[in-house]
């Protein structure tokens, strides 16, 4: 049986909840259930559905965006088996958890990594110069791309079955995550110089001192790669400027009262 | 200040199950949460400024596997409500008080990583639910042992409101007439540097071969840019 399209929508819907129980010993997997499971009951009867259903109910774990693949092959190569039209030597089971992790890593890099730094460097130039809008542009930019994702790699999933993994291997993703994160980065690197020139101008100090802000970042950067954590270094960070506000505060003072002795 | 409360655990109730258990459309991100909450608040720029601050403080540590990074949605949502509630309790809406109200929510938010430890540990019990369900034939059951799920996601973002909204009006009227002269010394070069040792952690841990030479180029490159015209 065919599992019906007004089916396959309900299901891409269902997979926005799929980490509603989330857990530590199973992760995604009761939600990876839920999201198949009218499909499920399209394709197979009563006692033959439990025992299905229970093979879906263990370990599951990839990326949210990238689950809709996984879920769109499997639904698949359920409906030609249950038509007999599987090779005898696949196992739905294990074909779930040999594209799960590497999916999963994939996912993590592209868009935790890659696409959501470089969706915020973006919004923050909006919102540091005082655009409220900057919140829509986030949620819009950001979005775009894992809607398509979710939406297109469903079908596709769907429509190609173990096959899928040739589409995912053919948009070369990996190489897309190197290239979003070092995007990222230069991004990144001209909102902090927009930042620190507004507000040395702001303050009507020189520009030229700017420059030199890239010397603790790159420290703190580095201290960061040593695995130091980043409430350690807010709060280094904040008790270290606070400290230096008071000493200077305290030491203009003491100029002028020494100016006015003289 | 009780609807101003309510409309904050709203927003972190909606915002708290967008960042793992529904939809992660980003609305939990706190560029999006923290102006959202000060917009139905009344004053949506309190908001942007939060946002800006935290936004790419934890922006560095990826929800990979079973990581559960800190929960810089409620720190955003709970730091914002702080600084317009009792900026209109002590009649101060000045940068000082949201800079002592933000830095008390992330002190303090450090307990959402708890919570959420907390609900996704009781959610493996409604995964053994789920093989009950099944075992006695209920796949209705089954069903809805996930959407329980919901509930334990929702309970850790309330309660991290809760912790740092309870906290913050408990600790920030006393320690804000103490603290707010010497603040003002150096408050804009702290709103200026938190969102720079934000920065700072995503270079020093994203996995691209030569992010500080490319950053170094970027930020030279667009300094001067600025510096010429």
């Amino acid at each position: 049986m065919v599992i019906p399209r007004k089916t396959r929508v309900y299901i891409w819907f269902r997979l926005l909840l799929l980490q509603a129980s989330w857990n530590y010993e199973r992760f995604q997997g009761v939600g990876f259930f839920y999201a198949l499971l009218p499909g499920l009951r399209k394709v197979y009867a009563k006692e033959e559905l439990l025992a299905v259903s229970r093979k879906y109910t263990g370990y599951f774990n990839t990326h949210v965006y990238l689950a809709p693949l996984v879920a769109g092959a499997v639904l698949k190569l359920e409906e030609d088996h249950a038509a007999g039209k599987l090779e005898q030597q696949v196992d739905i089971k294990d074909f779930k958890e040999m594209v799960a992790a590497p999916y999963a890593a994939i996912g993590d890099a592209l868009f935790w990594g890659g696409l959501r730094p470089l969706a915020a460097a973006i919004a923050l130039f909006f919102a540091v110069k005082g655009i409220l809008w900057a919140a829509v542009i986030f949620v819009v930019g950001y979005n775009l791309v894992p809607a398509w994702f979710r939406t297109v790699f469903f079908v596709h999933g769907y429509r190609r079955g173990i096959k899928s993994v040739e589409f995912i291997q053919q948009h070369k993703l990996p190489d897309w995550a190197i290239h979003t994160k070092e995007a990222a980065i230069v991004v990144l690197g001209g909102l902090s110089a927009f930042m620190v020139f507004s507000h040395l101008t702001e303050l009507q100090l020189p520009s030229w001192l700017g420059m030199l802000t890239l010397i603790p970042m790159v420290m703190l950067g580095l201290v960061a790669r040593k695995g130091v954590s980043t409430l350690l270094l807010i709060f280094i960070t904040v008790g270290s400027i606070f400290l230096l506000g008071l000493f200077w505060v305290d030491m203009t003072q003491l100029f002028i009262m020494l100016g006015m002795d003289l | 200040m009780v609807s101003g409360l309510f409309i904050g655990a709203v927003i972190s109730l909606i915002c708290g199950l967008d960042r793992v258990a529904i939809l992660q459309v980003m609305v939990s991100r706190p560029i999006v949460a923290a102006p959202l909450t000060a917009f139905f608040l009344g004053d949506a720029m309190v908001g942007l400024q939060v946002g800006v601050m935290v936004e790419l403080l934890w922006l560095a540590r990826l929800p990979v596997g079973a990581a559960v990074p800190p929960d810089d949605t409620q720190v955003a949502i709970g730091g914002t409500t702080l600084a317009i509630i009792l900026g209109e309790r002590l009649g101060n809406a000045g940068l000082e008080l949201v800079l002592l109200c933000l830095l008390v929510a992330i002190l303090l938010g450090k307990v959402g990583q708890y919570f959420d430890h907390f609900a996704r540990q009781h959610n493996v019990r409604l995964a053994q639910k789920v093989d009950a369900a099944l075992d006695s034939g209920s796949l209705l059951m089954a069903e809805l042992q996930h959407l329980r799920g919901l509930g334990s996601f929702s309970l850790a973002a309330l309660g991290t409101y809760i912790t740092i909204i309870t906290g913050g009006l408990l600790i920030i009227p006393i320690l804000l007439p103490l603290i707010q002269q010497p603040l003002s010394y150096s408050s804009s070069w702290i709103e200026l540097a938190l969102p720079l040792v934000g920065v700072a952690v995503i270079l020093g841990t994203v996995n691209v071969s030569r992010a500080i030479t490319l950053f170094c180029a970027s930020f030279g490159m667009a300094f001067l840019l600025m510096w010429l015209v």
